[in-house]
């Protein structure tokens, strides 16, 4: 599908693709981004490298690397009580990379972003506020 | 709901059914759980006879389930205190007792990207279990032996979920 979008006075061209069952690529101006579905079945940014084998990721030498957040944040304030990433833990959205217990439950935070992990900025009982960084994509 | 005879948790299993996009007020009970867990991963003794469950809630506000985890404790002792001529007490937030002696643990885990994707709230509840490890006497009963009789796992199961639906419609509201 091709369509145009005007914001702010500039236009971008977008054409939408589905690749592979379930994953998507959006090319804007000539740049590619790509999305799945999560497991809670919202779309979310993913590479499609870390995505599926077979996926005609390479072509016009493109990889997704756009729109990724290169940070993921504690949505809620809490002690830290597991961290299961480390520092080049490739990470997909979806996956679970720290429990965090808060309010007298327990919290499994998952990324809702993809990237390779450059620095876990949290320890283990670490008591974190709600929108601090927990990790730092490369 | 879905019932098991063996299961590792049923925590586990709502989770993973939650993620999947099981409805809310799914229940997953089963008859013994392999590796059933509470409050930091810490093993919940769990063989047959004891009433094990969790339930997928509906999407709701962190401050909601956190009310939610703490009413479960009030409404499992209640069921007890109503239909056994036992004295529950409650252990905030997770815990109810039997003579210092634990008898129920709940736990309550939220899955969160940037907002709360799904939550789930596990009952253990120590109902129909003959003895104890060794290790447990002197923490742990059962509300066999407490009454010196079986119970009905499956009225105190339907009770519990009724006052849990009960009380999650009021403080959500």
């Amino acid at each position: 599908m091709q369509t145009e979008i005007k914001i702010k006075n500039k236009i971008y061209r977008i054409d939408i693709n589905e690749m592979a069952e379930g994953l998507l690529k959006v090319k804007i101006n000539n740049r590619n981004y790509f999305f799945a579905k999560n497991k809670s079945g919202e779309l979310a940014s993913v590479d499609p490298k870390l995505y599926a084998n077979g996926v005609e990721s390479e072509e016009n030498g493109i990889i997704y690397d756009g729109l990724a957040e290169k940070e993921i944040k504690s949505p809620i304030a809490g002690i830290i009580s597991s961290i299961y990433v480390k520092k080049g833990s490739k990470i997909k959205s979806g996956q679970k990379i720290a429990t965090l217990i808060a309010m007298k439950m327990e919290n499994e935070i998952i990324a809702e972003t993809v990237g390779v992990v450059k620095e876990v900025k949290v320890k283990e009982k670490q008591f974190v506020n709600s929108n601090e960084i927990l990790i730092i994509l490369e | 709901m879905e019932k098991f005879k063996t299961i590792s948790s049923t925590n586990q299993k709502a989770k993973e059914l939650a993620q999947e996009g099981a409805e809310p007020w799914t229940v997953i009970v089963a008859e013994e759980q392999k590796a059933g867990y509470g409050k930091e991963k810490v093993s919940w003794f769990s063989p047959k006879g004891g009433l094990y469950f969790s339930i997928i809630l509906p999407k709701s506000q962190i401050e909601d389930l956190q009310t939610l985890t703490i009413l479960a404790a009030f409404i499992v002792a209640k069921t007890i205190k109503d239909n056994f001529s036992l004295e529950p007490l409650i252990k905030l937030p997770n815990d109810v007792l039997i003579k210092q002696k634990k008898v129920a643990g709940i736990l309550t885990e939220n899955i969160i990207g940037k907002e709360i994707k799904n939550s789930i709230i596990g009952i253990g509840l120590n109902s129909n279990i003959d003895e104890f490890p060794r290790e447990l006497e002197k923490s742990a009963t059962s509300l066999k032996i407490e009454l010196g009789r079986e119970v009905d796992n499956e009225k105190i199961l339907e009770m519990i979920i009724k006052g849990l639906k009960e009380q999650l419609k009021t403080i959500s509201q």
